[in-house]
């Protein structure tokens, strides 16, 4: 199976650092805003039982920045590891269907998508209610005949 | 790559036909022979789903294709065993059973007797109509087929398929006008096609080269073929099977401007002049070989042609080359 179109492998790596760069870094930022708050907790514990001075419970500005940052950061890695949106255009479309066939229509696993049917307006060509049996297994008995099932066979 | 068995394969190769009825024993033992339709037994075994039914007629359309007769009978079990012996597919079904294994004539008119019999208790099954125009079609009795086909699209005129069937059965009798006025209204049905457009040009091209076409059915015909091939292109990008009538269609133009043209009337659509002619015609062709270029290098994202089109695109071009450099020299 190939992989997806096109996703190069380089893509999907470079997307994949960013995104775990940016998980880690808002990991930390978690860390650090928890660690500051029970730091903060401890110090109005000591110093309430000294003066009166009410604490003020906000976090310092790196670790909102670094916060905010981590989001961004995750959010492009996993803008960039996402597939190339499926076309709206109906000739767009269509056009994909008959240049790249199945596989214009992989996901990222590399398996063909469920609702891919190609193009849907085959079956007026092909007329499967209408299917002269007998005449498909002459032809295909033919095409034994011809030598035509043994490379399949081998295959 | 593996055709999906969830897709009718008729248009299949034969290898690829093969290879699907050579899996039937693997499919039929991966897949639940019934499903209990009890809400206790739901809880415990495998989810039914609509595409387990389908995957079973496909399979059995491939094997019988193939000689298997051994699997399309299990499917068959399958299928009756879950939607019952009247059900109007499966009784289409077990009827292309039937007419796979018939080894002569009689046991075929008997079949057709079948048919009958079914038709006469309830003259509305649909499946079964469309295997006995299928059936008089594949014994040689065109015509009692197609007057059964006007019948069946006179009280389901919406089934654009069996429009098409009507279609495909005046074009192997020649009647042309018949032909297009059928494919015409499959469009009717389904306007964004792009396949249709391309097979009513195709026809329409048949038309006007036929022997029987005079000076101003042949301006007609032509005119036509050249709106649909290019509608189906405007339709779907780099659609090899357009983009190679429309070259036909202008190579034809083309080449025999010396014939007078006839003046279109009102509703009728008339030809645009050479020049725009000439730029179409420039355009099939390198579209053509572009798509020729890519196709057999190859290329990412090129590989969905079929590589008969491919092979008879590039013939076109080859052949058209040849004519110009003999008009050179």
């Amino acid at each position: 199976m190939s992989p997806p179109t096109y996703l190069s492998p380089e893509m999907t790596w470079i997307s994949k650092t960013i995104t775990a760069f940016g998980g880690l870094l808002l990991a930390h930022a978690c860390y650090s805003a928890q660690e500051h708050s029970a730091l903060q907790s401890l110090r109005a514990a000591t110093v309430s039982l000294t003066t009166a001075s009410p604490s003020v419970a906000s976090l310092p500005a790196d670790i909102t920045i670094e916060t905010v940052l981590a989001t961004l950061i995750l959010l492009l890695g996993l803008v960039l590891g996402t597939r190339p949106l499926r076309p709206i255009e109906w000739w767009v479309w269509a056009g994909k269907i008959e240049r790249e066939g199945e596989e214009g229509f992989v996901d990222n696993d590399g398996e063909v998508n469920k609702d891919y049917i190609g193009n849907p307006f085959q079956v007026f060509e092909t007329r499967p209610g209408f299917v002269d049996i007998r005449k498909q297994r002459k032809e295909f008995a033919e095409w034994v005949k011809n030598g035509g099932g043994g490379a399949a066979i081998r295959k | 790559m593996t055709p999906s068995l969830l897709h009718p394969p008729s248009q299949l190769s034969p290898a690829d036909a093969l290879h699907l009825s050579q899996e039937a024993p693997a499919v039929l033992q991966g897949s639940p022979s019934t499903v209990s339709s009890s809400p206790l037994a739901a809880l415990f075994s495998a989810k039914e789903t609509p595409e387990l039914w389908l995957k079973y007629e496909n399979l059995l359309l491939s094997c019988l294709r193939t000689g298997d007769e051994q699997a399309a009978h299990q499917c068959l079990e399958r299928l009756v065993a879950r939607l019952g012996n009247n059900n109007e597919r499966v009784l289409a079904f077990k009827g292309l059973l039937k007419e796979a294994e018939a080894k002569n004539n009689n046991e075929l008119e008997r079949v057709l007797k079948e048919y009958d019999q079914i038709l006469s208790e309830n003259d509305t099954n649909i499946p079964i109509t469309k295997r006995r125009i299928s059936l008089l079609r594949s014994m040689g009795r065109v015509s009692e087929a197609a007057s059964s086909l006007v019948q069946l699209l006179d009280f389901s005129p919406t089934d654009a398929e069996a429009w098409s069937e009507l279609a495909d059965v005046y074009l192997t009798q020649g009647l042309y006008p018949q032909a297009i006025y059928a494919l015409e209204e499959v469009l009717v049905l389904a306007p964004n096609a792009w396949n249709i457009h391309a097979r009513l040009g195709e026809m329409q091209y048949m038309a006007a080269t036929a022997p029987g076409a005079g000076g101003g059915s042949y301006q007609k015909y032509i005119a036509e073929a050249l709106k649909r091939f290019s509608r189906s292109i405007e339709l779907c990008d780099d659609y090899l099977r357009g983009y190679y009538g429309l070259k036909l269609v202008t190579t034809k133009l083309l080449n025999d401007t010396a014939k007078p043209s006839r003046q279109a009337e009102e509703d009728e659509f008339a030809l645009p002049d050479v020049g725009t002619i000439e730029r179409l015609n420039e355009l099939a062709t390198a579209k053509l070989s572009e798509i020729v270029r890519h196709s057999t290098a190859q290329d990412r994202g090129w590989r969905g042609y079929d590589a008969a089109e491919v092979a008879a695109a590039k013939e076109l071009l080859s052949k058209d080359a040849a004519a110009v450099s003999g008009i050179e020299r």
